[in-house]
């Protein structure tokens, strides 16, 4: 028993301590505000993130605005209007709980396999040369809408749980006021349960941030943006969209010694960064926790 | 949980939309709420449908591979060079059981040690250890859950590597086993990176599955004078099996899927380890059905290869599936059988 804890404080603080001595040195201002240099597949260690931290944030932001009205929808439909004894309840919550357990990669393919389709090609682009007659099927469109769906089982998940936690007294009396069950739900319910949800899409942010198969099948191996040089102009966000990218994950997959740029002291940089995100999408969580349980008391 | 659906009954529109005590008219209220209420289940439906869309592209993409060459591709033998035949001259004959074998070893490898460990913490977390560390234990586990796989793969490739490496793969071991490529990485660093990354999940459904054992088990081990430790062993565990069961099969069903990390540190060859070499199979190489995906994603283009690739995404599919309802098969049989009284689902 201790053995086991020892290992997996151990484990933990390992992980974090390799990560800030050997990142840390990575980290400077040029590393944060340059793209990444296309000589880094020769080794090279010039250059910077900039372009896999725009990656990440905007699969972050994208694919939690998608996520949101269907999460809510469905979370709200389960919690609050299911017959629970329904064959069709049984097999929605069947369906939502089997998707869960299904890998990311599998969640790429089945991207690829929608994606590549010819009339969908306006997402990403034209196929370049290839010999059969499909679209690329490889963008930041493509990989929001994919991610969306692979964080959605946990967002519905909590969501759920969110939503039954709220007392029912508090339905009971919008009930007693008259209100019909959608105002009740919308004036009383859901800003009841609203720590709860924006807990669910916090650890929904943190699933995106941490995924690399995904983002590394439907984002494509390229590390800058192939939408346009000038990606940050509002005017070549449509080319930026529908072009490839880079998240963090993928930069760091890509520039360890596993892929094709060998520059493992890029890769801990990109790391570190990758790991102050998630820590800091976890304290958000902890910080609505804690905000929420001192306004209950 | 208890008492929703009591209350909406009270509350379903039939009961309340037709009184007519609140400003807005009768029947804009009943539009309001079917309207409402047909989005919603739209909602529900994109999310309980997307599992069958999946099944349903991911096989269609896998047949052109039934079509070449039957079901021979599942017990053939050679994946490396069979991939380099396919991108070179669009040959279809390929053999993925070395796939299979590595994904099998590494979960089953992973699913065990990670059992053995996550046992440990969970009743730590849950019963027995002291309450003032619990707290801190419990936010490092929810932290290594938060650890992204690349950075495992990161840390397993340029620390336990080499470092394995420099420790067992002695120049004996080398001369021996001159016939396959040893340098540090494969099932041995894979099942342990794989460890820890299905041990915090493993984990947090243990630690609940404890938690949910009703408090009156431990008072009556405890009346009848066991030790504390004895009355976690032989009743609150014991109690808690069913949802313990379940969540091992939950983290193998994570760990059959793991692409990036196992990728970085397995070896990066398609190679059956051979259990009959003893300790130096843990240093041999593999590959696992889903590192196989994620690297060759790029060279899907090529119609042989592609539709390999999605076989065996669909296989990853099916075994994902099947645990999953394995694992609430396991978890009503258990719990019927012994008739645990407890109030948690999974």
């Amino acid at each position: 028993m201790i053995l086991s804890v020892a290992a997996i404080v151990a484990v933990c603080a390992g992980i974090l301590g390799v990560l800030v001595w050997k990142g840390i040195h990575a980290i400077n201002w040029s590393f944060i505000t340059q793209d990444p240099n296309p000589s880094i597949a020769e080794g090279g260690s010039s250059g910077g993130v900039r372009a896999p931290i725009a990656g990440t944030l905007m699969l972050i932001v994208f694919s939690t605005l998608l996520v949101l009205p269907i999460s809510l929808g469905a979370a709200v439909y389960l919690a609050e209007y299911m017959d629970e004894h329904s064959a069709f309840t049984k097999a929605i919550r069947l369906g939502i709980e089997v998707l869960a357990g299904v890998p990311s990669v599998v969640f790429g393919m089945f991207g690829l396999a929608i994606f590549t389709a010819p009339w969908l090609a306006f997402m990403s682009s034209k196929g370049d040369g290839v010999e059969i007659e499909r679209a690329f099927g490889r963008s930041f469109v493509v990989a929001t809408v994919v991610m969306a769906l692979h964080i959605m089982p946990f967002v519905i998940k909590v969501m759920e749980e969110a939503i039954r936690s709220v007392p029912s007294v508090y339905r009971d009396a919008a009930a007693g006021l008259g209100f019909t069950k959608w105002r009740a739900l919308r004036t009383v319910v859901l800003p009841a349960a609203r720590p709860g949800l924006a807990t669910a899409i916090v650890l929904g942010m943190g699933l995106v941030a941490g995924d690399t198969a995904i983002v590394w099948l439907l984002l494509g191996g390229t590390m800058t943006m192939s939408g346009s040089d000038q990606w940050w102009l509002p005017w070549n966000w449509p080319a930026l969209l529908t072009g490839t990218g880079s998240t963090l994950t993928t930069f760091t997959y890509f520039s360890s010694p596993a892929g094709d740029g060998n520059a493992p002291e890029m890769a801990y940089g990109a790391a570190l960064l990758l790991i102050l995100i998630v820590l800091a999408l976890n304290a958000v969580v902890v910080w609505i926790g804690r905000r929420s349980s001192e306004a209950r008391s | 949980m208890e008492g929703t659906t009591g209350t909406m009954a009270v509350i379903s529109p039939e009961h309340v939309g037709t009184d007519g005590l609140v400003g807005q008219g009768p029947t804009r209220r009943k539009v309001e709420t079917s309207v409402a209420k047909w989005l919603l289940m739209v909602a529900a439906l994109i999310a309980g449908g997307t599992i069958v869309l999946m099944v349903i592209f991911v096989f269609l993409e896998a047949i052109p591979l039934i079509q070449h060459s039957g079901f021979s591709w599942l017990w053939g033998k050679e994946w490396d060079v069979a991939l380099q035949d396919a991108y070179s001259e669009e040959l279809w004959k390929f053999g993925v059981l070395p796939l299979i074998v590595g994904t099998m070893l590494t979960t089953t490898g992973a699913v065990i040690m990670a059992g053995v460990i996550g046992m440990g913490a969970s009743v730590f977390l849950a019963e027995l250890g002291p309450k003032k560390i619990r707290g801190p234990v419990e936010t490092m586990v929810r932290l290594l859950a938060g650890v992204p796989s690349v950075v495992f793969g990161l840390i397993g490739l340029t620390i336990l590597v080499p470092w394995v490496q420099k420790t067992f793969v002695t120049d004996a071991v080398l001369l021996r086993y001159s016939d396959i490529p040893l340098d540090g990485s494969g099932l041995g660093v894979a099942i342990a990176v794989l460890t820890f990354m299905i041990l915090p999940f493993f984990v947090t459904v243990a630690t609940d599955s404890l938690r949910a054992v009703p408090q009156r088990y431990r008072d009556g081990g405890l009346a009848i004078g066991l030790s504390p430790w004895r009355t976690v062993t032989r009743i609150v565990i014991p109690a808690a099996t069913p949802g313990i069961t379940a969540g091992l099969v939950l983290a193998a069903a994570r760990a059959i899927g793991e692409a990036i990390a196992i990728s970085m540190v397995g070896g990066a060859l398609a190679f059956i380890p051979r259990i009959g070499d003893g300790p130096i199979a843990l240093l041999e190489p593999l590959r696992t059905m889903a590192a196989a995906i994620v690297e060759n994603g790029e060279t899907m283009n090529v119609a042989p290869i592609q539709s390999v690739l999605f076989a065996l995404a669909a296989l990853l599919l099916l075994g994902s599936l099947l645990l999953s309802v394995l694992a609430r098969i396991v978890f009503a049989r258990l719990q019927r059988r012994m008739g645990v009284v407890s109030d948690r689902e999974i």
